[in-house]
């Protein structure tokens, strides 16, 4: 097909992620792309700006890496699994290298996205004003975040904050066409706003649908295909995190990660053993079962819990 | 039986007490640890028309398992809603939320919380994740239930960096700043409950736990901390909520063993 888009992650990262060019990371704990995250550490990419609500091991791992110099985020952790140990490295002794933050709430940075997506400058929220986020500012200064008073007389004063526009997004969803319709469903996290908010962007995904099938739901498209520049087709593309229908999450994984990461070391074995030393995805979830056994791999496939279906008939 | 000589643990005892705080039919935004297990609990036994919403999105959440983060998948197949940030943040921050759940590694006796370092926010001894939800949850929800370890360097005079305002200067300073919600209720402490004076908004101590003295909090609470009249032992579980805490929600003890 002409119009088609699919290409490999190796493709995808090599063509659209550029070193200094700031990235919006997708997923929200859910469906979060390991195959782009593990390639842009594969390709060494360099000063990069990655931004996102929340981030998890993800983060934690392109930071160890050294692919990361600043971040626009609410939250860099990893719920009650534990703390992200390269993120601490980094943010409290400079290893590998020093990197910025600039602190927002959860839903500061999602408004952020809602104005890039929608073509607005600014937004007001409720959030943030009263607290030390407003007046501490790593790199972006006055304009991180400002106070006005409401033009329309309520007396109240509200925190503004810029739209975040990235250069290039990346995310993980269910499905989509050969030419970039996205369809996801689940927890959708700073989705979709964040994703049209990126000029570009990346999808990785489960699997590759027609547009016939895109075009019999497409209230469940997320993602105009004009938006998009690559469909990378990845099956268990998030693992070790859950993709909603296809696969839960790895919990004894992310446990295993968090705890190999207390030391430089132990960090560089794990990073050496599940992204280093493999080529791509297909090669780690050969290594993942050869390592756990098909049974656990099969462990972590999804139950089949359909949705009934609705007409859209006229 | 716990270490302390009770049938419980001091773990349990929280999430029994957080539980409690609960009334039925509220709409309360639920954590992950024992914020979920207390709001959990709390809709198997008087609270069991409470709407459960996660920030990730899910709105009358009823999972049949123990959800272990807030976009576990189990969360999505039978809830009322799924959608995003949006949808489960975007309603805490209208303001149209009865009860949020908020942590940090520090709180001051205006019940404000840091969840970003210790030390200088540019050079810090200890990064923490950052505000998450925390900011969004302090300023819209209705009353929020605050959940510490009860120790000398966490209730601090000052918090290193103010992440989520509880009453700011206290008195009606968070008022002033017309947020959607009305601020911290209770603070559900590792050594006891404690509430905030209706018109200072200073934190004073209501109970302390089964086996905890007033002394102990008075010592690992950094300013001069004020102590009700009739301060009491909290109250104890019941053997039906301990029950419900270790057989149906948490039977592998994956919340309630880690100390």
């Amino acid at each position: 097909m002409e119009s088609s888009k699919i290409m490999t992650a190796k493709e995808a990262v090599s063509k659209f992620i550029k070193d200094g060019m700031t990235v919006f990371v997708g997923g929200f704990f859910h469906a979060i792309s390991y195959t782009i995250t593990h390639e842009i550490i594969r390709q060494n990419k360099r000063n990069l700006t990655i931004c996102q609500s929340s981030f998890n091991e993800h983060a934690d791992q392109m930071i160890g890496a050294g692919c990361i110099d600043r971040i626009i985020s609410s939250y860099v952790w990893m719920e009650v699994f534990g703390p992200l140990y390269c993120f601490r490295r980094a943010m409290e002794k400079s290893i590998p290298h020093k990197i910025e933050m600039e602190d927002y709430s959860n839903f500061a940075m999602t408004v952020r996205f809602l104005a890039g997506a929608l073509g607005i400058p600014y937004l007001p929220l409720n959030s943030l004003k009263g607290s030390d986020m407003m007046t501490h500012s790593q790199w972006m200064g006055e304009n991180k975040v400002k106070l006005i008073e409401d033009p329309f007389g309520s007396g109240i004063s509200h925190a503004v904050v810029p739209a975040l526009k990235p250069e290039i997004g990346y995310f993980h969803a269910q499905r989509a066409d050969e030419e970039g319709n996205v369809q996801m469903w689940g927890i959708l996290g700073d989705a979709p706003w964040s994703v049209r908010a990126c000029d570009k962007v990346i999808v990785s995904v489960e699997e590759i649908v027609s547009r016939e099938v895109i075009g019999r739901d497409p209230n469940r498209t997320i993602l105009p295909a004009y938006k998009v520049a690559a469909v990378v087709k990845e099956p268990f593309g998030a693992h070790p995190k859950n993709t909603q229908g296809y696969y839960n999450v790895d919990r004894d994984f992310i446990f295993d990660y968090i705890k190999m990461s207390k030391k430089e070391e132990t960090w560089k074995e794990f990073m050496e053993e599940w992204v280093y030393s493999v080529s791509d995805r297909t090669e780690y979830m050969n290594k993942y079962i050869k390592k756990f056994g098909f049974r656990k791999f099969m462990d972590l496939k999804a139950e089949n819990m359909q949705s009934g279906s609705v007409s859209y008939g006229y | 039986m716990s270490e302390r000589g009770y049938d419980f643990t001091l773990q349990e005892l929280m999430a029994v007490a957080a539980s409690r705080e609960i009334h039925d039919k509220e709409k309360v935004i639920v954590g992950t640890g024992l914020p979920l297990l207390g709001s959990m609990l709390a809709m198997r036994t008087h609270a069991p028309n409470m709407i459960a919403i996660y920030e990730s999105g899910t709105i009358e959440a009823k999972p049949s398992i123990t959800p272990f983060s807030v976009a576990d998948s189990c969360l999505v197949p039978g809830a009322a809603m799924q959608g995003g940030l949006v949808e489960g943040l975007g309603i805490v921050h209208a303001g149209e939320l009865d009860v949020g759940f908020l942590g940090g590694a520090q709180v001051d006796k205006f019940g404000n919380l840091n969840a970003h370092v210790i030390g200088d926010y540019y050079n810090p001894t200890v990064r923490f994740a950052g505000s998450g939800g925390s900011n969004d949850i302090g300023c819209g929800c209705k009353r929020t239930i605050v959940m510490m370890l009860h120790q000398k360097r966490r209730f601090v005079e000052n918090v290193d960096f103010l992440t989520t305002p509880g009453y700011l200067t206290g008195g009606d300073a968070r008022e002033k700043m017309g947020y959607p919600g009305n601020g911290p209720a209770v603070v559900v402490s590792t050594l006891g409950i404690l509430r905030f004076h209706p018109v200072t908004k200073e934190m004073y101590l209501e109970s302390y736990h089964p086996g905890v003295t007033v002394k102990m909090i008075i010592e690992n609470t950094s300013w001069n901390l004020k102590i009700n009249d009739d301060v009491k032992e909290t109250e104890h579980p019941t053997v039906e909520e301990i029950r419900i805490l270790r057989e149906e929600l948490d039977p592998t003890g994956i919340f309630l063993n880690k100390q």
